[in-house]
C-alpha cells in the first residue's frame, strides 16, 4: 500500500481557530448597540453603538479585532500565536469591563458579543499555548463555562453572604445579631404565659441529650461517637423543644424537617419495597404515577386543595364533623403538604438502593436461619443505610427550601424560606433577606457537609446499581396487605386532592356553590392563556440551554482534565443544593446594579431557569456517560476528530434519550418553579406560578384551579409522550431510569 | 516496505500521575517499520508509554518524535496515529462500513476515495458481505477484524496496540495475532504493541521492551531475551525459568557440589544460574546435581517433573509422555543443556 494519500503533515505552523470570533468582535462592535440606556435591550440603534458612545474604546475593540484575525489567519508557530492571543484578548476584555464597571454603564448586545468572543479567542489561545492541554474547541468551552458558573452561581451567592455584613457599604454584624435576636427568627419565651418556655425546652434538649448518652452507652459506643450522639441528641431536643414551645422561623423551619423527614423516607421506603417485592400489578401501575406527580403539579396546588379539604372550611373538617378550627394553619399543614409533595422524591431516592440491593445476601441470610424480621432489619436495612441517608437528608434540603406551602399554609408561624421573600418585598431590606439567606445557605452546606462525611462521596441524586442473581423473598401475606392499605389511603388521599383541584375548575364557587360553569376556563384564558404560553416560551429556551450547557459541562468534567475542574463541578452542583428563595434574592441583589443589570428583563428569568435545571442535566449526562466507555472517545480522536466533531458524531447520538429526557424535564421543572422566580419577575414578565399565586391571594380560587389543570393535564402529556418515544428509541433499556 | 514509515524516538520520556510516577526516564527506539511489543505485569507504565505516544497522554518530562518531527506538544487528533483498543471500541450506533469509514469522513476525504478504501481494506480483513452489518450482530473475531481494519485505513504513521488479543478465546487469539502480524508486516507500519502475555509477545514481535515498575528491564529480539536475560525479573517473565544460586570461575560453573564447563562474560564469583525447564537432562546415575524425584505429571503434549536437591526445587519439562522417566522418588542426578543455562549477577 504505497499509494499513500498526501500527507496532511500537521508540523507545519497552522491558522487559528481564533479567525472567527476575531472577526465577530468587530462586527459586534460596529453593528450593535454597545451599551443600554436603562433595562431593555435594543437591537438596533446607532445612538448607542460604541463609537458614538466612547471612540477610544471602540477604537482598541477594532483594532484588537483586527490583530487577532490577522495573527489567526497567519501561518505562525502556534506557542508564540497562543501567548499573543492570550495577552490581547484578555487585556482587551479586561479593558471593557473596566469601563463598564467604572462608568456604570450596562451592557449591551454589542458588549456581551465583543466579551464572549474574546473569551472564545482566549480558549483558543490556552490551547494553543498547551496551559490547557486540549484542542481549541475544549479549552473555548471551559473557559466560557467557567465564566458563566462563576458569574451565575458563584457570585451571587457570594453577593448574598456580603450583603449580610456589609450593610451601605460598612461592614457591620450590626444585621446579623438584629436579625438573629428578632422574635421573626427565633423567639423561646412566650411572655403571656406563666409558665417559663426557655426553661422547658432546655428541658427537652437535656432529655434528648441524656437519652442519646444512654443509648450509646448501652451499645458500648467509642468516645467519639458517644460525644457526637450526645451533641446530636442535645440539638434535636432543642429543636424539637423549640419548634413545639417557641416560635419564629429557624425554630419552625428546622422542626418541619424533622418531621417531614422522617414520614417522607418511611413513606418512600415502603412504596419502594412493594414496588420491588408486590404480588399485585396495580400496586406498579399507581406507584408511576405516583414517581411523575410532583414534578408536574404546579405550587400552592397541594396546598391549596389540603386546605380545601382539612382547613378551617375544608370539606371534611367543617362540613362532615362540624370542627370549625385553625389548627390546619401553620406546622401542621405545612408538615402535611411538604410529606404529600415530598414522599416521591424520597421514593425515588430509595427506589435506586432498593432495586441495587443483592437478593443472595438475603439469601444468604435466610439459610443461615434467619426469620424474614430479622433479615430485614439486620440485612436489609443496613445495606439501605446510604440510600435511607441520602434520602433523608435529600427531604430536609426540600422542606427547608420550600417556598409554597409555607406560603399558604403557614398561618402566623414563621419559615426560613418564605421570611427572605418577606424581608425583600414586605420590609424591602435586602440585608435582612441576606442575613436569612445566609442562614439559609448554611444550614443547607452543613447538611451536605455531614452527609458527605458520613456516607463518603456518594451522589446523592442518584443510587444506582445493578441487580444481583436471584430472587427477592416475597413479603408475608399480613405485611404485604398492611404496606397495600398504606399505599391505597394513599393513593386515595392523592386522588382526592388532585380530583377536587379538577372538580373546583368546573364548579361555579368552589365548596360553596357546586353548579357546573365553564366561567373559570374562559376567565382564564383572558390573561392567563397568553402567561402560560409565554411560560412555555421562557421554560423552552431555559430548558434547552440548560440541557446543552448541562451536557456541555458534564462532558468537560467527565472526559477532560484540566487545572479547576472539580471546582467547577462543585459550582455546578451547588445552585442544585442552593434553596431557590436564596438563589432568588441572590440574583436580585448581584443583578440590580452596574454592568450586570439584568432584572426586570425576560433574560435573567431565562438564566435564572437554566442555572436551576442545569445540575439535574449534568448529572443525567454524567449517568449516560459513564455507560459509554471511554475509549470510544479515544478511537475517534485518534482517528483525527476534534473534540467537537466526537462530540457531534459519537457523544451526542448515544445520549439522545438522556438530553431529550433532560430537555423534558427541565421543561417541566421550569414551568412549575416557583420560589426563585418570584423575586425575578416583573410587569411585563408575569409567569404562570406567579400569576396563580396572585389568583390565589385575590381569591380568584376557580381560575386557580383552571389554570393547575391546564399546566397537569398538558405536562403529564408531555411526559408520557417522552415515555412513549424513548422506550421506542431506547438503545439498551437505559432510559430514563433515575432522572426524576 | 511502506514509504511513509518512520522510525519513533522518545527520549528520557517521565509521566507523574499526581505524586506516583508512571514511567521513569524511558528512552526507547522504535525502528520504522517494525513491530515492537511492550511486556510487563500490570502497573509497569506500558499502557502509559503507549498512550503516551498516541497524544491521549502528554509527558511530563522528555520528548517524542516521529521521524524528526517533535511530536510532544501534538495533540492527538493531528498525531497521524491509529490504535487497536482492548475493548474494541467500535462506535456502536455505526454498522461496519461506518465504523472503517469514520476517520475518512471526518478528514473529509472525497467519496468515491472512502468506497475505493473501505472496499480495500475490508478486503484484507476478510470482511467482505458483512459491511452493512450492526457491529453489535458480529462475533469477537469480526469485531477484531473491524477495529483493525478502522486502524489500517487511515494508513497512520504509528499504528498502537493495546492489549488488542485479550477478549478473545485462547484458539482465536492465536489465529488472530497471526493475521495481525501478517498484515502489520505487509503494511509496514511502524507499530507498538501492549501486553502481558509473553507467549504473544514472542510471537508477534521484532523487538520485546520488558518493563517493570516504571523502567525498562531490557529490550532485544525475542530470542535474545529468552537465552540471555540479563535479570532474573526478565528471565521469569519470558518463560519459566528455575534459579539456583552458584558460583562462577571463568571456564565452568558451581552449583552445590556440582561443577559443569561453561563461560560467560561475567565476574567471577557468585551467581544466580538460571536454567530453563526444557535444559534439564534427568539421570538415574553419572555425574550431575544429586536430586529426588519429586513430582511427575504427563500433560499430553509435555510432561512435566519436579526435582529437589539440596540448593532447591527444579522444574523440568520434556516433550510427550516419558515412560522411562525416574519415578517420585528415586535418587537422580540432573545435568543441563548448555543454551539453557544463562548466569544472572546475584
Amino acid at each position: 500500500m504505497v499509494n499513500a494519500l498526501p500527507s496532511t503533515s500537521a508540523f507545519a505552523s497552522r491558522t487559528s481557530r481564533a479567525l472567527l470570533p476575531s472577526v465577530l468582535i468587530a462586527v459586534g462592535i460596529l453593528l450593535l448597540p454597545f451599551v443600554r440606556p436603562d433595562r431593555a435591550f435594543e437591537f438596533f440603534n446607532w445612538e448607542l453603538g460604541a463609537f458614538s458612545k466612547v471612540s477610544w474604546l471602540a477604537g482598541l475593540l477594532v483594532f484588537s479585532s483586527l490583530a487577532l484575525s490577522v495573527l489567526s489567519a497567519l501561518r505562525l508557530p502556534m506557542l508564540a500565536r497562543g501567548y499573543a492571543l492570550i495577552g490581547i484578548s484578555s487585556g482587551t476584555a479586561i479593558t471593557v469591563f473596566a469601563w463598564l464597571a467604572s462608568t456604570g454603564s450596562y451592557f449591551g448586545y454589542g458588549a456581551l458579543v465583543a466579551l464572549i468572543c474574546l473569551l472564545l479567542v482566549l480558549g483558543v489561545g490556552l490551547s494553543e499555548t498547551g496551559l490547557i492541554q486540549s484542542d481549541p474547541f475544549i479549552a473555548s468551552s471551559i473557559v466560557l463555562c467557567s465564566v458563566f458558573v462563576a458569574l451565575f452561581i458563584a457570585y451571587p451567592l457570594f453577593i448574598v453572604l456580603r450583603e449580610s455584613i456589609i450593610v451601605n457599604g460598612v461592614f457591620t454584624l450590626k444585621k446579623v445579631q438584629e436579625t438573629l435576636s428578632s422574635p421573626l427568627f427565633m423567639v423561646l419565651e412566650n411572655k403571656f404565659t406563666p409558665r417559663s418556655e426557655t426553661t422547658i425546652v432546655f428541658g427537652i434538649a437535656f432529655v434528648g441529650g441524656l437519652l442519646a448518652l444512654i443509648f450509646s452507652l448501652r451499645r458500648r459506643a467509642s468516645i467519639q461517637l458517644l460525644l457526637g450522639s450526645t451533641l446530636a441528641g442535645l440539638v434535636l431536643g432543642f429543636i424539637i423543644g423549640a419548634g413545639v414551645f417557641g416560635r419564629g422561623a429557624f425554630a419552625t423551619s428546622l422542626y418541619l424537617a424533622l418531621i417531614v423527614a422522617p414520614t417522607t423516607v418511611f413513606f418512600g421506603l415502603i412504596f419502594a419495597i412493594l414496588e420491588q417485592r408486590c404480588r399485585a400489578a396495580w400496586v406498579r401501575r399507581i406507584l408511576s404515577i405516583v414517581g411523575i406527580l410532583p414534578m408536574i403539579t404546579p405550587p400552592f396546588v397541594l396546598a391549596f386543595a389540603l386546605e380545601n379539604w382539612f382547613g378551617a372550611q375544608g370539606l371534611i373538617t367543617n362540613r362532615v364533623f362540624g370542627i370549625d378550627t385553625n389548627y390546619f394553619k401553620g406546622v401542621t399543614g405545612v408538615g402535611i403538604a411538604q410529606i404529600m409533595a415530598f414522599t416521591p422524591i424520597a421514593y425515588l431516592t430509595l427506589r435506586g438502593s432498593v432495586q441495587g440491593l443483592n437478593p443472595a445476601l438475603e439469601e444468604a441470610a435466610q439459610t443461615m436461619r434467619s426469620n424474614p424480621w430479622m433479615v430485614f432489619t439486620r440485612v436489609t436495612l443496613p445495606l439501605l443505610r446510604p440510600g435511607l441517608a441520602a434520602a433523608f437528608l435529600l427531604t430536609i434540603i426540600e422542606s427547608l427550601a420550600d417556598f409554597s406551602n409555607p406560603i399558604l399554609l403557614g398561618g402566623d408561624r414563621s419559615f426560613l424560606a418564605t421570611e427572605v421573600y418577606l424581608a425583600l418585598t414586605g420590609r424591602y431590606d435586602p440585608n435582612e433577606a441576606s442575613v436569612y439567606g445566609a442562614v439559609l445557605l448554611v444550614l443547607v452546606l452543613i447538611i451536605l457537609g455531614l452527609q458527605r462525611a458520613w456516607l463518603g462521596n456518594t451522589s446523592f441524586v442518584t443510587v444506582t446499581g445493578k441487580p444481583g442473581s436471584g430472587n427477592f423473598s416475597l413479603l408475608p401475606r399480613w405485611l404485604e396487605n398492611t404496606l397495600q392499605g398504606i399505599l391505597a389511603f394513599w393513593g386515595i388521599l392523592v386522588a382526592m386532592l388532585y380530583g377536587s383541584v379538577f372538580y373546583g375548575s368546573f364548579v361555579k364557587i368552589w365548596g360553596v356553590n357546586g353548579e357546573f360553569t365553564l366561567q373559570h376556563y374562559i376567565d382564564f384564558s383572558g390573561t392567563g392563556l397568553e402567561v402560560l404560553f409565554r411560560t412555555a416560551q421562557v421554560a423552552f429556551v431555559a430548558a434547552i440551554a440548560a440541557t446543552l450547557l448541562g451536557f456541555l459541562i458534564a462532558y468537560l468534567v467527565t472526559r477532560q482534565s484540566f487545572f479547576g475542574r472539580s471546582a467547577l463541578e462543585t459550582t455546578s452542583m451547588l445552585s442544585f443544593a442552593t434553596p431557590g428563595t436564596v438563589m432568588g434574592v441572590a440574583y436580585v441583589i448581584s443583578f440590580n446594579v452596574g454592568p450586570w443589570l439584568l432584572t426586570g428583563t425576560f433574560i435573567i428569568l431565562v438564566i435564572a431557569l437554566v442555572f436551576r435545571n442545569m445540575p439535574a442535566s449534568i448529572r443525567s449526562v454524567m449517568a449516560g456517560l459513564s455507560q459509554i466507555d471511554k475509549a470510544l472517545d479515544e478511537a475517534s480522536t485518534l482517528l483525527r476528530a476534534p473534540s467537537s466533531t466526537t462530540l457531534a458524531k459519537v457523544l451526542v447520538p448515544l445520549l439522545i434519550p438522556q438530553l431529550l429526557s433532560g430537555i423534558v424535564f427541565a421543561f417541566v421543572r421550569s414551568m412549575t418553579a416557583i420560589s426563585q422566580i418570584i423575586f425575578l419577575i416583573s410587569p411585563g414578565n408575569l409567569l404562570a406560578t406567579v400569576l396563580m399565586l396572585s389568583w390565589l391571594e385575590q381569591g380568584n380560587l376557580g381560575r386557580a384551579a383552571a389554570m393547575s389543570t391546564v399546566m397537569i393535564l398538558g405536562l403529564l402529556g408531555l411526559i408520557l409522550l417522552l415515555f412513549a418515544f424513548s422506550k421506542r428509541f431506547s438503545r439498551n433499556g437505559t432510559g430514563l431510569e433515575g432522572i426524576g | 516496505m511502506n514509504q511513509l514509515a518512520v522510525p519513533v524516538r522518545l527520549e528520557q520520556i517521565v509521566k507523574r500521575f499526581g505524586t506516583v510516577t508512571a514511567v521513569e526516564a524511558v528512552s526507547l527506539e522504535l525502528p520504522a517499520g517494525q513491530l515492537v511489543t511492550l511486556l510487563g505485569p500490570s502497573g509497569c507504565g506500558k499502557t502509559t508509554i503507549l498512550r503516551m505516544v498516541a497524544g491521549l497522554e502528554r509527558p511530563s518530562e522528555g520528548k517524542i518524535f516521529f521521524g524528526s518531527d517533535d511530536v510532544t506538544q501534538l495533540p492527538a487528533y493531528l498525531r497521524d496515529v491509529t490504535m487497536m483498543f482492548q475493548s474494541y471500541a467500535l462506535f456502536p450506533h455505526m454498522n461496519v462500513f461506518e465504523n472503517i469509514a469514520y476517520g475518512l469522513r471526518v478528514t473529509k476525504r472525497p467519496l468515491e476515495e472512502i468506497r475505493e478504501r473501505v472496499a480495500g481494506v475490508v478486503a484484507q480483513v476478510g470482511l467482505q458481505n458483512l459491511e452493512q452489518r450492526a457491529v453489535q450482530a458480529l462475533s469477537g473475531g469480526q469485531q477484531q477484524r473491524v477495529a483493525l481494519a478502522r486502524a489500517l485505513i487511515m494508513q497512520p504513521r504509528v499504528l498502537l496496540f493495546d492489549e488488542p488479543l485479550s477478549n478473545l478465546d485462547a484458539k482465536l487469539r492465536k489465529r488472530v495475532r497471526e493475521e495481525i502480524r501478517e498484515l502489520q508486516q505487509k503494511f509496514g507500519i511502524t507499530s507498538l504493541y501492549v501486553t502481558h502475555d509473553q507467549e504473544e509477545a514472542m510471537a508477534i514481535s521484532d523487538l520485546v521492551v520488558v518493563m517493570k515498575a516504571g523502567i525498562i528491564e531490557q529490550q532485544g529480539a525475542p530470542r535474545e531475551l529468552y537465552q540471555a536475560p540479563n535479570t532474573r525479573f526478565v528471565a521469569d517473565f519470558i518463560g519459566r525459568a528455575n534459579f539456583l544460586s552458584g558460583q562462577y570461575h571463568g571456564s565452568s560453573a558451581t552449583i552445590g557440589s556440582y561443577s559443569f564447563p561453561f563461560s560467560q562474560n561475567i565476574e567471577q564469583g557468585n551467581v544466580t544460574v538460571m536454567i530453563r525447564p526444557e535444559s534439564l537432562r534427568v539421570a538415574t546415575d553419572g555425574i550431575g546435581l544429586e536430586g529426588t524425584m519429586h513430582s511427575v505429571a504427563f500433560l499430553g503434549t509435555t510432561t512435566e517433573y519436579t526435582v529437589n536437591t539440596a540448593t532447591g526445587q527444579l522444574e523440568g519439562v520434556m516433550a510427550g509422555d516419558a515412560p522411562l522417566l525416574a519415578k517420585p522418588g528415586e535418587t537422580v542426578r540432573v545435568q543441563f543443556a548448555t543454551e539453557g543455562v544463562y548466569l544472572i549477577k546475584t
